[in-house]
């Protein structure tokens, strides 16, 4: 399957599938569907409650709903745990990655995938076999590197290193999708005169466009949630990002579970509102991300 | 187009910032790596060239090889866990029955979460203080059976392992669940006709049809729990006594909490080698046609 076809795929029939499903065996998916989907609820609805009790109330019982909402929570754990300023900065080394894997991916996929040369294939090879790394094997020279080029603190720098490994899983998508594209419609725009740049900016990159947000959403989704290597880039406690910021507030209100609660429930906010509004691109770009790389 | 193809100048702008990017912050820190990995520190600023003494002194230590176990064991549990999950729930969304998009959507939630936020929110589900597990065993009248899982050496991995595939089982739904999609039509139409329904079908048809999916995600799947790193730093940073410490773990505490950057990057260069020669091996194995990395 390329690019393409996975992001053009169907995933939605409209009408039921062909297989008919006796009533017996209706009553027993349904009934797993339901105990899966508790499963996975389950944690964030007590999460959600524990977040709104007092924390007298949450140790006389886990199960009830909270019977006064108990906003106090929320108002700590946002003012003490600097969950704004840490948002601030995710969202700053996030647009970094964005801008950073953009510029970077699609020029090297648009050649890659659009031009005939003799180190084409070797290029491109290279590119991707960076997929395989994991970026563990390379944190210590990261960190090192960082250290003597006097960029640790640095949510730019961040940035950057996060987009540098964005780069294998990006071009592999990109360059597929932009391999179809059919050969007919720069033809004619060239006889037109039109050049290298212009053959960019108006045909490839307006054709590309749901592979340029497959590859953006799923830079976004790695770089937000990263613990690792923003952990040994970053230590002052005005540029922390979310996960270490988060980290460091739940280390330091480690028995006040409710506000602990609160933090964690603002925490995931952002991803669950991303999740909410673009739900099907979510989707359909992990797929793609994962079947294609 | 052959008149582009020489425009050598402008090709090459467009190639440099991702080659540079990527050569300057993934290939060469992985050179980087290596070369560390032939050294000892001997102050912190003062380093000596020892050849393979570092990897002996890791290839000896007991811990290398517990973590190295743990990391298999992290491998094989995720692994049965989420494919056979992923399998069974990917089907029966594939099935569209009535409201299966609302347990589409429920199904991939916890894998925009933040890693750090569901490592602590796993956490508190253990513990004793005011989690879940604790009433639920009371609940069901197991209360007097019910011990903190993550402080035992026997339980620790097993409890991780279950925080990790509730986090990313959604993926593996979904990428089953795209597979069926992909299936054609025709043929499942065909054989539903010709009166193949339950088992036969599924052994006849929806497992053959849709192997290229499955052999990804079991790809996917055991070569990512060598990059699980950050939901184990969080719920039991390797403890106890190093019963959940796995590889990318074992590496953060030699070079970061012991200081022993050689040793650690050791342990990188392992990591990579092992996950460079893992996907070359299933790839071999399994005749991964449908993907052309």
């Amino acid at each position: 399957m390329d690019a393409r076809a996975i992001m053009t795929m169907e995933m939605d029939k409209g009408s039921s599938s062909q297989l008919r499903v006796s009533r017996k065996a209706r009553i027993l998916i349904y009934f797993t569907m339901i105990l899966a989907a508790v499963i996975v609820l389950l944690p964030l609805i007590w999460l959600l409650f524990s977040s709104l009790k007092t924390q007298e109330e949450l140790t006389r019982n886990v199960w009830s709903f909270p019977r006064k909402l108990y906003i106090q929570n929320y108002i700590n754990a946002w003012t003490r745990g600097r969950m704004g300023t840490y948002m601030l900065n995710s969202l700053i080394s996030t647009i970094v990655t964005i801008i950073g894997t953009i510029v970077t991916s699609v020029t090297l996929s648009f050649i890659l995938a659009r031009f005939n040369f003799k180190l084409n294939r070797l290029i491109f090879y290279i590119v991707i076999a960076g997929m395989m790394i994991p970026i563990h094997s390379a944190v210590i020279p990261l960190y090192i590197m960082h250290k003597d080029l006097n960029l640790q603190n640095n949510l730019i720098a961040l940035g950057i290193t996060y987009a540098a490994f964005r780069i294998s899983p990006s071009v592999f998508i990109l360059e597929s999708f932009m391999r179809s594209i059919p050969k007919e419609l720069e033809e004619s725009a060239i006889l037109d005169g039109c050049g290298i740049w212009r053959l960019f900016t108006t045909i490839i990159v307006p054709l590309s466009k749901d592979a340029i947000i497959s590859i953006v959403i799923l830079a976004v989704l790695a770089c937000w949630n990263e613990l690792l290597v923003s952990m040994l880039l970053i230590s002052e406690p005005f540029i922390k990002t979310l996960p270490i910021g988060l980290m460091g507030f739940i280390t330091e209100y480690n028995a006040e579970y409710t506000q602990l609660c609160a933090g964690l429930v603002v925490a995931c906010l952002p991803s669950l509102l991303f999740y909410a509004i673009l739900q099907e691109k979510i989707i359909k770009g992990m797929t793609v991300g994962a079947l294609k790389g | 187009m052959e008149k582009l193809q020489k425009k050598w100048g402008t090709i090459v702008l467009f190639l440099l910032p991702g080659l540079i990017l990527y050569t300057g912050w993934v290939l060469f820190p992985i050179v980087q790596g290596v070369i560390l990995s032939t050294y000892r520190w001997v102050t912190i600023s003062k380093k000596v060239f020892v050849g393979i003494e570092n990897y002996i002194d890791i290839f000896n230590d007991k811990y290398f090889w517990i973590s190295l176990k743990n990391t298999l064991w992290f491998m094989l549990g995720t692994g049965v866990f989420q494919i056979t999950f992923g399998f069974i729930l990917g089907y029966f969304l594939y099935l569209q029955l009535r409201a299966y998009r609302f347990f589409k959507t429920v199904y991939f939630m916890p894998t925009v979460l933040m890693t750090v936020a569901v490592g602590f929110i796993w956490g508190y589900i253990y513990s004793p203080a005011f989690g879940l597990l604790k009433p639920f065993m009371e609940a069901i009248g197991l209360g007097q059976y019910y011990f903190p899982p993550l402080a035992d050496k026997r339980t620790a991995l097993f409890f991780l392992i279950i925080a990790q595939a509730w986090h990313s089982c959604g993926i593996q739904i979904m990428l089953f669940h795209a597979g069926f999609m992909n299936m054609p039509e025709e043929v499942i139409e065909m054989a539903s006709i010709d009166g193949a329904s339950g088992w036969k079908m599924m052994y006849h048809m929806i497992i053959p049809l849709s192997w290229g999916v499955t052999k990804t995600v079991i790809i996917l799947q055991l070569t990512g729990a060598l990059r699980v790193f950050d939901l184990v730093f969080i719920m039991t940073g390797g403890g106890p006594n190093h019963a959940t410490e796995v590889l990318p773990m074992y590496m953060f505490a030699q070079a970061f909490q012991k200081f022993k950057i050689g040793h650690g990057s050791v342990v990188a260069v392992v990591i990579f080698v092992l996950s460079m020669g893992l996907t070359a091996f299933l790839r071999k194995v399994m005749g991964s046609d449908d993907l052309q990395y």
